[in-house]
């Protein structure tokens, strides 16, 4: 049995990767990048459902090829596609059924396996709900219940916090629940196109680019950078060497410097500093500069 | 046993779509325009024969038709189960009503138990074919075969080969006529023909293949 829970070796298909990466149990790590970077190749590699070129995907140390590892590895798709026609409980119960042999070990039903999946996801007053009537929240708390059913140690999570329908509630909702199963010792791996909604959440960052992993790290280490933003009376002729002019006057990185040098600067070119702030960089700049820079 | 609980875990799908979907009122309709056509002279071979054919084919328009259907197929084979065993269930899914469909058939217009027999492995080989269909081409699909197998499926290869200057058309038309699941082939049942009743199992598994192989198909 293998520590991680989950590993990417190489992977590659057309024109994306190779790529690899390795997953703790309990950890989650962000996938970020803009359309067509791979993300969404990278989690259906990793559930099973694309075949790489070359490389491997390992749950638990067995191949994601073998049934047994279905049993561990949960998928949600951008989009939640299931079976038209049935309530939330009936989609639930129709996967249930399909990990019921399985799953009699531990004494659990089908019906107590749905009971567990719509608590875990909110979804429980929702339960007799048709899912074609069911609100774009909704949809994506039956697509993580679908993910995480059956007690999965590593959920693959695509675009769960995005989307513009979903309000601001609803994904501290559906980000609460994902940290709380990572809190149990579930390992995410989760999608976003856009940065800020991982912010809160990952504990590690892959920044992907043209189907390559062009940059990683743990998030506080990549949000360590601290900004100094200057306020100014009016705008510069010309920037100082290292800042960058903005709406409301100029701004900075301090790598290697202090906030009293970076303002000496500014003093030096005689500019009329109104006030400051140091701020640390959001991952949204992260990303970005990290686009602009590959 | 676990092959065995996917299923019917599968097979399960069918009851919601027959009462919440046109499923069930689609095979009603087939059902009494079949018995309104048999009491204007349609034999009642031909009319339980129909049932169970068509039958199958709405049963797969309903059963694997939707746009949903496809990309949800997907998501199941994420969880511990087999294209077969998917493939298997939703089988038993499309061919279950069609079943039903001609029993009532049969009962009402008091068609042979031959005739019923003849109609359920009909009903089982176009089932498989309109479940390999709809599974690779869509809903679309399944209204052309249903045509092709209300209309062309009835008639006899020879009656388009034997016609003077056949041409590549209806060479080919006679072909497909002969080697794919039709009604002409299947009504020799009635009389015992061993090698109808081969065709319609060779069609049933065929079919069921070709939707697994589909279902479990792994693009690079």
């Amino acid at each position: 049995m293998s520590d991680y829970a989950l590993t990417v070796s190489d992977v590659s298909g057309r024109e994306l990767g190779p790529l690899s990466l390795a997953l703790l149990p309990g950890e989650i790590a962000g996938v970020v990048g803009p359309a067509g970077a791979g993300k969404s190749w990278l989690l259906r590699v990793a559930a099973g459902l694309l075949r790489p070129s070359t490389g491997d995907v390992r749950v638990w140390g067995m191949s994601v090829a073998d049934p047994a590892a279905r049993l561990l590895i949960g998928y949600a798709s951008d989009h939640a596609v299931v079976p038209n026609a049935l309530t939330v409980a009936e989609v639930l119960l129709y996967y249930a059924r399909l990990h019921r042999a399985r799953s009699n070990g531990g004494g659990r039903t089908p019906r107590s396996l749905v009971r567990e999946a719509l608590e875990l996801a909110g979804l429980t007053a929702a339960a007799e709900l048709r899912v074609d009537t069911l609100g774009r929240a909704d949809l994506h708390r039956l697509n993580l219940a679908q993910a995480a059913l059956g007690g999965r140690r590593v959920l693959l999570l695509d675009e769960m916090l995005s989307g513009g329908a979903l309000d601001a509630f609803a994904r501290r909702d559906l980000r609460g629940r994902i940290a709380r199963l990572a809190a149990d010792g579930v390992a995410v791996l989760i999608t976003s196109r856009d940065p800020a909604t991982l912010e809160r959440l990952a504990a590690r960052v892959l920044v992907m680019r043209d189907g390559r992993v062009v940059r990683a790290g743990p998030l506080a280490t990549l949000l360590g950078e601290r900004i100094l933003e200057v306020i100014l009376d009016a705008p510069p002729p010309e920037p100082p060497p290292g800042f960058r002019v903005t709406a409301s006057g100029l701004e900075a990185s301090l790598n290697g410097r202090t906030v009293e040098a970076a303002l000496a600067l500014c003093r030096a070119h005689r500019l009329p500093v109104r006030a400051s702030r140091v701020r640390v960089k959001s991952l949204e700049e992260i990303v970005l500069e990290t686009h602009d820079t590959h | 046993m676990q092959f065995l609980r996917c299923v019917h875990a599968e097979f399960l799908l069918v009851l919601p779509r027959i009462v919440r979907t046109h499923l069930g009122f689609a095979l009603l309709s087939l059902g009494i325009s079949l018995v309104w056509l048999h009491a204007h002279g349609l034999d009642a071979l031909t009319v339980v024969l129909q049932a169970g054919a068509l039958g199958a084919i709405v049963g797969a328009a309903g059963v694997v038709g939707h746009e949903n259907d496809r990309p949800a197929l997907k998501i199941s084979l994420t969880h511990p189960t087999t294209p077969l065993a998917v493939a298997l269930g939703r089988w038993l899914a499309i061919v279950s009503p069609a079943v039903v469909l001609a029993l009532g058939c049969t009962a009402v217009i008091e068609a042979t138990p031959s005739a019923l027999m003849a109609s359920l492995l009909a009903a089982a080989a176009v089932g498989s074919c309109a479940l390999a269909i709809v599974l690779t081409l869509g809903k679309g699909a399944a209204t052309t075969l249903f045509l092709l197998m209300a209309v062309a499926g009835t008639v006899a290869p020879e009656r388009l080969v034997d016609l003077a200057r056949p041409g590549l058309l209806r060479l080919t038309a006679a072909s497909v006529l002969e080697l794919g699941p039709a009604l002409w082939h299947y009504r020799d049942i009635v009389t015992g023909d061993v090698g109808a009743v081969l065709h319609a199992l060779a069609w049933a598994g065929l079919g069921l293949l070709l939707a697994a192989a589909f279902i479990g198909r792994r693009r690079r």
